[in-house]
């Protein structure tokens, strides 16, 4: 099972696709903070009309902190797209490239490769994160130096001490690896379902679209599905960020999560097992 | 109409109780010159900001005063959040400056103190305050408790507690309650992560009322901070 | 001894598509067993499955003696196979490829033995470059270097001649013959054309709609004396009773207008063509074309003549 972990990871760091994600972070990132870097001030007057007409603040709003938590508003939604680029791939581009049959061929369980694919594209995940943070909370903070963190929620003002801030990054970002988790084990399942790796690819993307719109819709209807979806708790990385943070909502929102991946990985080893190959 | 009320009232005053109306008059000429002999200071305080809609820590930092109307808060390189109209934060300016007439409703305690009840009402028109009721600790010759109705920013109730500085009528503690507007941002905008306990809801949405506690830690009174201290940029 | 690979009664549908249709065949350690058919007969699906690719419906595979369900990990290690294209990691080297289907053949194998089969395989010197720049005939070769490199008994490889040009033929032929005379090999090998199953096969199995047509050594298959000799003349009646009360009468397969058709080995085929020329016959044409060749051409391209006798 190493051995077969090994070879996976050594297949996805050999394969240029792969990088491809870490230079759209850094791309969107670098992007976001250039715009901030000229237009940040006009930026922030918008978003603060409603404190400002009240409260008079002053100091280094536009600090690393705000500037990472506004890159990870924006790129967060999109990270699903980069996860699905590798887990997607996992085995329809396998079966797509025709190495799957030739994988097969060989004295290895199916349920092993499952699980070595989905522990290769979940360590995957934890380096994409990982990147995102050095990128977006690093070098923001290099960029833009320290300072309280405001966090505009539309029914409230957030306030936090930068020295009390960090943690709640890593708190994050750990939370994020968990919802990327879980896309990654989604597109593990659809991608044994096709034999092609574009199919996987669009359609957790579309997933993730489509619910996520229904998880920000405000009808009673959809009020009843949203806390089932698990697009409505993938967000819960906001949590770390409101004081106090909401423990038990993030925890429910983790179990959740981590229900969804366990059961997307197990419907995977059961179809992989009795899949035919033909490709 | 507002000066033939204020005109009718103080009549009526000084018709039944002409000797008190002095009395206050003197009162409150005391005790405006005892706040205003400090011209300026810089002050360690504590501030918690407590309005239904900010979530924010107990801020830690120096505010600098000037009378008339400067004040700053320096935060050693985190943000300053200070009210608009931050001046109000000082007993100095909720208080009437030029010509009043003060008339005494009354006594009430505060605390365990008995102090006398002063309405003031400024005789410029163009006055921002409307009227500012005193509630006056005779003995110690401090205000324990304002409200200011001005003419823009509602009413403004300032509780005051007194320790170390009594002698300059500057306060230990300061509670100020204030009326705000309403705040709300469009949710696609900031896309909520919905499982947080909704904040407790006031039911008068239309006067909501913020509090802001001062703790002053320690003065440096008179020290002559220049004018431009409170115009330069904000150290980062 | 058990037979290295033994299928009974297997049958495989996808949806209402028969693909296998009860299948019954062994191969025997040492044999090079050809399976013949057109493309779509089954081939794939049926080796497919006897590598555990795709599930059964119903039948038994057996390697070595053991029921192959039962521990296809196991039974796994002592197959190697090529199925269909040779398809590797075109962003990897072939030495890559080579090590990492290698390291998952379930022995650890020397880096020693693979130089060896790189060798044998003839991509000595090629294999630090990446697949993606190979050509078919050297994806086919590291495709069968992969397949023998953990010394399995049995090479399954299907149509491991399919995309090469002549020259690769030529040489995956030779290849195929060196890995069983030389190496020891048991190999199983598709193809849907007989002449190349004819040049390497020791038996063969032609497979027609997912069913077994016939089965035997190639030398009782493609016997001599089945070949079948077409003589054109102009038409002659006199020839044709003449031919009858001759010693050549038990050699006619059967008689036309300026047609005559022998079953009978091609060596006689001068003298035939002499006593014809001195029965006064004008004759035309002469060609040779042996009795299973044609019944294959038969079958593939007009399947009603699928059961028609040999």
């Amino acid at each position: 099972m190493i051995q077969l972990l090994r070879i996976e990871l050594y297949k996805i760091f050999k394969r240029p696709r792969t990088y491809i994600s870490f230079g759209i972070v850094t791309a969107i990132t670098t992007v976001i903070q250039v715009a901030m870097l000229s237009d940040g001030k006009s930026f922030l007057g918008f978003a603060l009309q409603g404190i400002n007409e009240q409260f008079d603040i002053h100091g280094n709003i536009l600090n690393g902190y705000l500037v990472a938590y506004i890159i990870l508003q924006s790129l967060l939604i999109h990270i699903p797209l980069l996860v699905a680029l590798v887990a997607g791939d996992m085995l329809a581009g396998e079966a797509n490239l025709g190495t799957l049959r030739l994988l097969l061929t060989r004295p290895v369980s199916r349920s092993q490769l499952v699980l070595v694919k989905f522990f290769a594209s979940f360590l995957y995940t934890v380096l994409l994160i990982i990147w995102l943070a050095v990128v977006a909370l690093f070098l923001s903070l290099l960029l833009f130096g320290k300072g309280d963190m405001i966090n505009l929620k539309s029914d409230a003002f957030v306030m936090l001490l930068q020295g009390d801030v960090m943690w709640r990054y890593a708190a994050a970002f750990l939370f994020a690896i968990l919802a990327m988790t879980t896309i990654a084990a989604m597109s593990l399942l659809l991608s044994a379902f096709a034999d092609n790796s574009i199919g996987p690819i669009i359609s957790t993307m579309g997933i993730v679209v489509v619910l996520t719109i229904l998880s920000n819709l405000e009808l009673p209807l959809f009020n009843l599905i949203k806390p089932y979806l698990f697009t409505t708790h993938m967000i819960g990385w906001k949590g770390f960020f409101d004081d106090p943070v909401p423990y038990a909502a993030i925890a429910r929102s983790s179990i959740i999560l981590v229900v969804y991946t366990v059961v997307f990985i197990s419907a995977t080893i059961v179809y992989f097992n009795k899949k035919d190959i033909r490709s | 109409m507002r000066r033939f009320c204020v005109f009718v009232l103080v009549i009526a005053c000084c018709a039944v109780n002409g000797v008190r109306a002095a009395e206050a008059s003197v009162l409150f000429e005391s005790l405006r010159r005892k706040v205003l002999s400090v011209h300026d200071y810089t002050a360690e305080v504590k501030m918690n900001i407590n309005v239904t809609y900010m979530r924010i820590p107990q801020l830690g930092g120096t505010l600098y005063y000037k009378a008339p109307d400067k004040m700053r808060l320096e935060r050693h390189g985190g943000l300053s959040i200070l009210p608009k109209k931050n001046i109000n934060l000082t007993l100095s300016n909720l208080i009437p400056g030029g010509n009043v007439t003060v008339i005494e409703v009354g006594e009430a305690t505060i605390g365990n103190k008995k102090v006398r009840v002063l309405k003031v009402i400024p005789e410029d028109e163009k006055s921002d305050i409307i009227l500012t009721k005193i509630w006056v600790d005779e003995k110690d010759l401090v205000a324990l408790r304002t409200e200011t109705t001005t003419r823009n920013d509602g009413t403004v109730t300032m509780d005051l507690e007194y320790a170390t500085y009594t002698a300059y009528c500057l306060p230990d503690k300061v509670t100020i309650y204030m009326d705000l507007k309403d705040y709300k941002l469009p949710k696609g905008v900031t896309m909520d992560y919905n499982d947080q306990p909704a904040p407790p809801k006031t039911t008068d949405k239309k006067n909501q009322k913020g509090t802001i506690k001062i703790t002053y830690l320690k003065y440096n009174i008179n020290t002559g901070i220049s004018d431009s201290f409170f115009s330069k940029p904000e150290k980062k | 001894m058990a037979p290295i690979l033994e299928v009974e009664h297997l049958s495989k549908s996808f949806k209402t598509f028969k693909a296998v249709d009860d299948l019954s065949f062994a191969i025997r350690r040492g044999e090079v067993y050809g399976f013949l058919g057109q493309n779509g007969a089954g081939k794939s699906t049926t080796m497919r499955m006897a590598l555990g690719l795709i599930f059964p419906d119903s039948g038994r595979i057996c390697i070595n003696g053991s029921e192959f369900n039962n521990s296809r990990r196991h039974l796994l290690r002592s197959i190697g196979a090529i199925i269909e294209r040779p398809d590797m990691y075109g962003y990897l080297s072939g030495w890559e490829n080579l090590k990492i289907f290698a390291a998952l053949s379930g022995s650890s194998i020397p880096a020693a033995r693979l130089h060896e089969v790189l060798d044998i395989v003839g991509l000595k010197g090629r294999e630090k470059d990446r697949v993606s720049a190979y050509s078919q005939g050297m994806k086919q070769r590291l495709g069968i270097a992969i397949a023998m490199a953990h010394q399995p008994d049995l090479l399954i490889l299907d149509e491991p001649t399919n995309g090469l040009d002549p020259q690769g033929i030529a040489e995956m032929r030779a290849l195929i013959i060196s890995l069983s005379k030389d190496h020891g090999k048991t190999i199983m090998i598709s193809s849907h054309l007989l002449y190349e199953i004819e040049q390497v096969a020791t038996n063969m199995l032609i497979i027609h709609k997912g069913k077994k047509i016939s089965e035997g050594p190639v030398q009782q298959l493609l016997n001599p004396d089945d070949t079948l000799t077409e003589v054109a003349i102009v038409p002659d009646d006199s020839i044709t009773a003449q031919l009858t009360v001759s010693a050549w009468a038990k050699y006619v397969e059967r008689t036309g207008p300026g047609l005559l058709v022998f079953r009978m080995n091609p060596a006689h085929t001068p003298a035939l063509n002499k006593w014809l020329v001195d029965a006064g016959a004008q004759v035309q044409s002469i060609s040779s074309k042996h009795s299973f060749e044609t019944y294959f051409l038969n079958i593939t391209s007009d399947t009603t003549a699928a059961h028609r006798a040999i």
